[in-house]
């Protein structure tokens, strides 16, 4: 492989009624990515193409696209992953396209606020002037720790076949969040998220295809967080869902153990007192 | 009514259907005798536990039935008013079909 052929969509919504595909011939280098090829077009070929990247790290979740019918981060699908010579890059679907490969994510952004993906103290007072961190065990944060690691990318919303059919639908993204936050022993706002995700467009919509859970580069699972969102809805309406017991509050760190003496620099500066 | 409820509803009576659509199935159609036969189905109408068992599968399989179809037409991105024109559709479209239907039984019972 010396040569790759990428068929990149390109819209401008000024100029363009739909989105159209041009092809670029690129040479290959080992180890590249579908960003590099991208980076590479926009720096040797057409600086008018645009895309969204910012970590090349598969951390940050700008980079979602359309490659070869697969929604994926560019930066974290090399290229001789994908076996062939010829990449298809669209922008996600299911979201209005901004301009070529950018998509418009203010639609997941707005679905995810409504969720309200933050902790909400169950002691405000507490919340407002801590005395002392909350404790959580380790058992406890794996409740829910493989369901933060989401990066909102956006990919599970693009896979989603009932976000192609419902715009109204919550999603994978904005429901494993309010399941995420939801599970936290430091929350006391599962019964707000509960009321938001159980709605006629909300949780209840979904399918259990499973698309989310493949697109995710996390491995963030939103089938299995909307599933246990389910259950603790069904959970809470039947009186049989556990009350969560309130975090405990740890010891102040300065009762809890002396404070270690700070070492003494291994390399002696010249004219420094012995 | 909220979602949950409805589902809630939707899984009891998956299970209801279950249990009394295979009673059926097993006492009409897999026991002995003729279950076809007009003296079999005159005791059956006569019988008030298998009115009451008909009556059941009707209500469970017409509240199951339309609450999927309420379930498919909720894809389609409806906006809030026809959500609520939807559902007052499947209440009237159930109760005519239970009224139309459970006439026949209670009739011959």
């Amino acid at each position: 492989m010396e040569k790759l052929t990428f068929k990149v969509q390109r819209y401008d919504p000024d100029k363009d009624k739909k989105p159209y595909t041009q092809v670029f011939t690129i040479p290959f280098k080992h180890g590249m990515t579908v960003l590099d090829g991208l980076i590479y077009i926009k720096e040797n070929v057409d600086n008018t193409l645009s895309f969204r990247s910012s970590c090349r790290m598969g951390i940050c979740g700008s980079c979602g696209m359309l490659i070869n019918n697969l929604p994926m981060l560019a930066c974290h699908t090399p290229i001789e992953e994908l076996k062939k010579d010829t990449i298809t890059v669209r922008s996600l679907p299911n979201f209005p396209i901004v301009r070529d490969l950018v998509a418009d994510l203010s639609l997941l952004f707005e679905k995810h606020k409504s969720v309200k993906p933050y902790i909400i103290a169950p002691d405000m007072a507490e919340a407002e002037k801590p005395t002392a961190e909350f404790l959580q065990s380790q058992l406890q944060l794996e409740e829910f720790v493989q369901f933060a690691y989401c990066v909102k990318c956006g990919l599970c919303m693009a896979a989603c076949p009932t976000v192609a059919t419902d715009k109204h639908f919550l999603g994978p993204q904005p429901l494993a969040q309010a399941c995420r936050y939801s599970a936290d022993r430091r929350d006391g706002g599962a019964k707000e998220r509960f009321q938001q995700a159980d709605t006629p467009h909300g949780i209840w919509l979904c399918h259990l295809a499973g698309a989310c859970s493949e697109a995710c580069p996390k491995g963030v699972d939103p089938a299995l967080a909307i599933q246990l969102l389910k259950r603790a809805i069904i959970s809470d309406d039947l009186r049989l869902r556990k009350k969560p017991v309130p975090p405990s509050v740890a010891q102040p760190q300065a009762e809890k153990k002396p404070k270690v003496a700070v070492p003494e620099f291994t390399i002696k500066r010249p004219g420094a007192k012995s | 009514m909220r979602e949950s409820h409805l589902k809630i509803l939707q899984y009891i009576t998956a299970i209801g259907i279950f249990f009394l659509v295979g009673l059926h199935l097993i006492i009409s159609h897999l026991s002995s005798g003729e279950p076809t036969d007009w003296t079999s189905v005159a005791q059956r109408a006569t019988s008030t536990g298998w009115l009451a068992a008909y009556i059941l599968i009707l209500i469970f399989g017409i509240y199951h039935g339309l609450h999927g179809v309420r379930g498919l037409i909720l894809e389609l991105s409806l906006p809030n008013r026809a959500v609520k024109v939807l559902n007052w559709s499947i209440v009237l479209i159930g109760i005519a079909v239970f009224g139309y239907a459970v006439y026949i039984p209670i009739q011959a019972f």
